[in-house]
């Protein structure tokens, strides 16, 4: 009797990992992902928490930031996420080559983004906006240069797997990757935009 | 005659799909807080707000299920990450409420 395709289950992808094992890619990626998540909602949330006593400091402030250039770097931000995913869906067909290009997409757009942001830090910084000036732009500072921090990290990542390229290891770049991505989605709107 | 799109393997049509539409509501959320102009100055009208968290979570998910391959995974752990971003933008628009109601 022909059964449902439903009715099979499926492989898991990691056996032997536990309560880990249906998560894709490296199981160990996903702890980090998690615990940088619950770290930057914590800020989030914190950020959101003192706006309450100072809107008028932190509206003010936020109109000195450019929005634009923030959107900007989410398209591209969003666009290297694409070539990563590509990256990982090239290694899996075999396609070596195809990945490395995916990869270098990847690689240049998160150089990119950079750019911009050390062309928006200069901005502020020659302005005589510090982490110190008050409390919207210590938590400026810290949101987004710990973000351009992991950008940084995982631009080392893609580097590296693309010189040792194989699929575990463009998988789990790829992860953190989008990981960063994910970040900047909840980071842009709550910065720049919400006010 | 096939179009280009129709050619391609169906995960890779999923991931530019997901792509396009990640990026249309990056456009759509830069438009709805209104950067240009004197609007820039004034405080996002509540709907405003809303569209923007909204669309916030959406693309959220979107990285998580598509880009993050979270749509295989069990549903514990899809629901783990998509309640964890939800308690984001609930914190979030919880304080920029309060921070409304206050002033």
């Amino acid at each position: 009797m022909p059964q449902r395709k439903e009715a099979y289950p499926r492989p898991v992808p990691n056996p032997g990992w536990g309560p880990l094992s249906t998560l894709p890619g490296n199981p160990l990626m996903w702890v980090l992902i998690l615990s940088e998540m619950v770290v930057f909602a914590a800020f989030f949330g914190l950020f959101a928490w003192l706006r309450i006593g100072e809107r008028e400091v932190f509206d003010a402030s936020r109109q000195l930031l450019d929005p634009v250039a923030g959107g900007i770097n989410t398209l591209v931000l969003l666009t290297s996420g694409l070539f990563a995913a590509l990256a990982v869906q090239a290694i899996s067909a075999g396609r070596i080559r195809r990945c490395r290009q995916w990869l270098a997409g990847a690689f240049a757009l998160g150089v990119a983004f950079c750019v911009v942001k050390v062309m928006e830090y200069a901005d502020k910084l020659g302005a005589g906006l510090v982490p110190e000036t008050n409390t919207f732009f210590t938590f400026y500072y810290l949101l987004t240069g710990f973000h351009f921090a992991h950008v940084l990290f995982g631009l080392g990542l893609i580097a590296l797997v693309a010189w040792r390229i194989s699929h575990d290891n463009v998988e789990t770049a790829a992860a953190f990757w989008h990981m960063v991505d994910l970040i900047w989605i909840l980071l842009y709107p709550v910065i720049y935009l919400l006010r | 005659m096939p179009t280009l799109l129709a050619t391609l393997p169906h995960a890779t049509r999923r991931l530019l799909f997901t792509w396009a539409v990640l990026m249309g509501l990056t456009l759509v959320t830069m438009l709805s807080a209104q950067l240009g102009g004197d609007a820039r100055l004034q405080a996002l009208p509540l709907w405003s707000a809303g569209l923007l968290l909204l669309s916030t979570a959406f693309k959220a998910h979107q990285v998580l299920m598509t880009y993050l391959g979270l749509r295989d995974a069990s549903s514990a752990w899809r629901g783990a990450f998509i309640g964890l971003v939800l308690l984001t933008l609930v914190l979030v628009a919880s304080g920029y409420l309060l921070a409304r109601l206050g002033s």
